[in-house]
């Protein structure tokens, strides 16, 4: 198995950066490269205590597998990928999202992680709410689906 | 006729349920959801900054695919909207 993609309740279980290494591992492999994201404790000048994470659950995975599979014909057809997504209320210093990737040389490793990353944020229907120390809380705007013409 | 529409994101903030259910003519298609979205922003949400909800919005049906403007509308159906999206 070269590929796994979940959504995690994050109420029940967390991120693991030591099951995204026990899985991407192969003597295949001249290189691994993780990208592990965190909930952060500021954005836009606000203390944030922590995000809440929505998501379309079924499409959401779909899209994973889409990526991730696009992400090994375009660079290593060999690459074993690893990606998990939160769902649910993250505190800060928390993982948000995983991707770990083990391939044959570095430069595919470092941009199949890059690749993954970059269209979770544009396909995958994930959203964050954010929550202040001041108690206040706002959905973060996003990539609109429709395309600058469709948008009237 | 009406529909079932389930919210995601930011149109959560439309409703404290999950689903929110829109009176529609007969025969009504997805712009005419952004219409009626719009009044709705306008009369009970205006100052929830989702002026912009209704026209960035994509529209899936219930098999989760992507539905144009154009798309029918059946009574009781069931469709989610997907506001602007950002994980990561």
């Amino acid at each position: 198995m070269s590929l796994h993609t979940a959504l995690v309740k994050i109420e029940g279980k967390k991120i693991s950066s030591e099951k995204a290494k026990s899985f991407i591992i192969s003597e295949k492999n001249g290189a691994e490269s993780i990208v592990v994201g965190r909930v952060r404790n500021e954005n836009d000048r606000k203390k944030v205590t922590a995000v809440t994470y929505d998501a379309n659950d079924k499409v959401v995975i779909k899209s994973f597998q889409s990526i991730c599979n696009d992400a090994k014909n375009k660079f290593d057809k060999n690459a074993k990928i690893f990606l998990e997504h939160a769902k649910g209320y993250v505190y800060i210093r928390e993982i948000s999202i995983l991707i770990a990737v083990g391939s044959g040389h570095r430069d595919e490793a470092f941009k199949i992680c890059r690749y993954i990353l970059e269209e979770v944020k544009h396909q995958s229907p994930i959203w964050k709410k954010e929550h202040y120390a001041d108690g206040k809380e706002e959905w973060l705007s996003g990539h609109s689906l429709r395309t600058k013409k469709q948008i009237k | 006729m009406e529909i079932q529409l389930k919210l995601y994101g930011s149109s959560k903030i439309l409703s404290d349920k999950d689903t929110l259910n829109i009176q529609l003519p007969n025969n009504s298609n997805i712009e005419k959801v952004r219409d009626i979205l719009s009044k709705i922003i306008s009369e009970k949400h205006s100052k929830s900054n989702l002026e912009n909800l209704p026209q960035t919005a994509a529209f899936f049906s219930e098999k989760d695919e992507v539905v144009n403007d154009n798309y029918k509308l059946k009574d009781k159906e069931f469709i989610s909207i997907i506001p602007p999206i950002g994980g990561g």
